[in-house]
């Protein structure tokens, strides 16, 4: 589904990734983890197709296209949804209308007509019970006010609304208390499906008890050092990211 | 009529226009009026059309817009019924103005309640004392507009409104202004509107042009009183074509506990220049005044506002929003004016912006004068770009570049159209924001 090859990336001139290697299939959930700088939120805006990125080398297939020459919406329209780790507030935009207008220009895209108003709302009512949001929060403009945890409730209320086949979870995980946590967790895992992936970017091991992943990376310095099973996340769980720090320079 | 000598050159033509339409002018109706027209004529002869040297049109040169090929014969206009539909909305009783002159037959009057009472100002002048309260240049006195002192002298004719006391109006009363030009005009329309004590009443006014052949300039000058315990609601919409310019003044005075809504929004015309005065005269009285500008290419847009707290106990607030595309030019420059006597008086205005292109100018100037101690008054104002981060935002959930612009310029602009009260009105503004930031 998604296949990244040899990726370099550099922002304001500053390499930040230097050929990274990753692949995702259906069904798959992958996390990424990594230390502070390592370049994870950046592999994800560069998924998403943040203009302030540059990138200098490598390639990204989705479905086997070429996503580098795809605007941020066409690759939304393609099926790839980036959860924000700092969800922007919109005043004035409703949440309700600006979903309405995503799924329907995502339809177009597609080929398919818009959705009735009441097939909309029977979809808007059944997503809100499944990731338990409540409707007041939808009801307003899109997350204006709304406390950090509420903000990341609403990235997955999104998520299950547009129904991606890659969701990508920057750092979904920071600032949510266990509870919120876990609500968050549950929507994703009632969303994981034969069809579509995940690829959770998280800093710590916490989340990947809810959402336990099929692989684990390391990303450090701006490329996959390691990957594994969740038994990975344990052990850096268990002794942080310096023997891996460790590791890379004695290969170097 | 002694002949004024000019001292600027550019009087000496208005000078003339003057001397050749004394028939038509609002003088011929009234002795009393004639005189004010007279007084105003000379004084206007001392400052001519004001330009940038006038430090109130620093950033707007009237100069530009009106000179000496211009016209105040004045022109009638040759409109059909079909021309006005498509302007009207809701159902609302209408008053279709043709280049300044009230045209009955265009008009909608069938559901105009009788109480109100609606006529010509020229006739209203000549009948002397009816209606009651309609007073031609009361709120002027000591004006030194240059373009307020050309409107008292030239205008022909315009619209009187009187609301009697105590009066609930519930549907509201649409002014439809039209312009049409086959040759370069002058108009000089002049309203004035009365909302009596406990009265209640909402005043649409729309400006629009139909096929103009050659440039036209309406320097269009309304005067409100909003008495003791009254209520106006006054929403503009300005949306000329390209060969239109406009100066239009709205003076008002506010009784005690009087409240005055006020929503401008502008979106068409060559040159608008909006000069909002409101002197709050009476105790507990509230003032919202909120505007929308959006300046295309090419085009300028000026908000002139003033609040005159002269009394203690009053509130006012005022907001205003501009949107300027590339190559357009908006003007904000918003006084607020607190006596000495004016105590525990709560003042609060804000302008903020959003410029589209490289080539987008604003020029904005808040300004506070206070000369009492206890008051509570705050400005600012902010001009930048459209937010990048709530753009990728909206992108990464499908909607493309322009769609997320225009989502978020609806929201900016909504802001604004949300105030307005009457659904027929607001949805009407909100869809022509939509056509207009397309």
């Amino acid at each position: 589904m998604l296949e990244i090859k040899n990726l370099k990336v550099s922002v304001e001139g500053k390499e930040i990734l230097k050929g990274l290697n990753l692949k995702i299939n259906k069904g798959e959930v992958h996390a990424i983890m990594g230390p502070n700088g390592a370049g994870k939120s950046t592999l994800a805006s560069v998924i998403a197709g943040k203009e302030d990125y540059v990138v200098t080398e490598g390639s990204i297939l989705f479905n086997g296209k070429n996503i580098l020459e795809l605007s941020p919406d066409e690759r939304a329209k393609e099926g790839i949804f980036l959860a924000f780790q700092y969800p922007i507030e919109i005043p004035g935009v409703s949440t309700i209308n600006f979903l309405k207008t995503a799924v329907n220009e995502i339809r177009a895209y597609r080929g398919m007509e818009p959705m009735e108003a009441k097939d909309f709302l029977a979809m808007l009512k059944a997503k809100q019970k499944l990731v338990q949001i409540d409707t007041n929060l939808t009801g307003r403009s899109v997350n204006e006010g709304f406390s950090g945890g509420e903000k990341k409730r609403n990235e997955i209320f999104q998520m299950a609304m547009l129904e991606p086949t890659l969701g990508v979870l920057d750092e979904t995980d920071s600032g949510l208390d266990i509870d919120a946590l876990r609500i968050v967790a549950d929507g994703v895992n009632k969303l994981r499906g034969k069809e579509n992936a995940f690829m959770v970017i998280t800093h710590y091991q916490r989340l990947l008890e809810y959402i336990v992943p099929d692989f684990v990376h390391v990303l450090f310095d701006g490329r996959i050092v390691k990957s594994g099973t969740k038994q990975l996340a344990l052990e850096l769980e268990e002794k942080g990211y310096d023997w891996i720090k460790k590791e890379v320079s004695e290969i170097a | 009529m002694s002949v004024v000598a000019s001292k600027n050159d550019t009087s000496a033509k208005w000078l003339e226009e003057f001397e050749s339409t004394s028939a038509n002018r609002l003088g011929a109706a009234n002795g009393a009026v004639l005189e004010k027209q007279k007084k105003a004529i000379t004084e206007f002869a001392e400052s001519g059309i004001p330009d940038k040297k006038v430090e109130d049109y620093k950033y707007t040169n009237i100069r530009l817009y009106l000179n000496d090929e211009f016209s105040a014969k004045g022109i009638a206009g040759k409109l059909q019924q079909s021309h006005v539909k498509r302007l009207l909305f809701g159902g609302h009783a209408t008053i279709v103005m043709v280049n300044g002159r009230f045209v009955k037959e265009l008009s909608v009057l069938n559901n105009l309640p009788r109480e109100v009472v609606v006529k010509n100002l020229f006739t209203t002048l000549k009948e002397g004392a009816a209606p009651a309260g309609v007073k031609f240049n009361e709120l002027f006195e000591d004006s030194t507009n240059p373009l307020v002192l050309l409107n008292t002298a030239l205008s022909q004719d315009g619209i009187s409104i009187t609301v009697p006391p105590g009066y609930n109006c519930v549907g509201p009363i649409h002014l439809l202004n039209i312009s049409t030009g086959e040759s370069k005009v002058l108009f000089n329309p002049r309203n004035v509107i009365r909302v009596g004590e406990g009265a209640s009443f909402t005043l649409i006014e729309t400006y629009n042009s139909f096929k103009l052949d050659e440039k036209i300039f309406t320097n269009s000058v309304t005067e409100i009183v909003v008495e003791k315990d009254a209520t106006l609601n006054n929403y503009i919409l300005q949306n000329e074509d390209s060969k239109a310019s406009q100066s239009n003044v709205h003076q008002v005075s506010v009784g005690t506990n009087g409240k005055f809504n006020s929503v401008v929004v502008s979106l068409d015309g060559t040159m608008v220049r909006n000069d909002l005065n409101v002197a709050i005269n009476g105790k507990n009285a509230e003032i919202h005044m909120h505007g929308l500008f959006a300046v295309k290419n090419g085009r300028h847009i000026d908000n002139h506002s003033l609040v005159q707290h002269n009394v203690p106990n009053c509130f006012s607030n005022e907001l205003y929003k501009g949107i300027i595309e590339d190559g357009g030019t908006g003007v904000f420059n918003g006084k607020i004016f607190v006596k000495q006597d004016a105590q525990k008086t709560n003042a609060y205005q804000s302008n903020k912006n959003i410029l589209l292109g490289d080539n987008s100018t604003m020029n904005t100037k808040p300004q506070l004068e206070i000369y009492a101690d206890d008051v509570k008054c705050s400005h600012g104002t902010t001009t930048g770009r459209l937010d990048e981060d709530a753009l990728f935002y909206l992108r990464s959930r499908g909607l493309n570049e322009g769609l997320a612009r225009k989502v978020l310029l609806g929201a900016f602009a909504a802001q604004i159209s949300d105030t307005i009260n009457d659904d027929a009105f607001r949805r009407h503004v909100e869809q022509k924001i939509h056509d207009h930031i397309a």
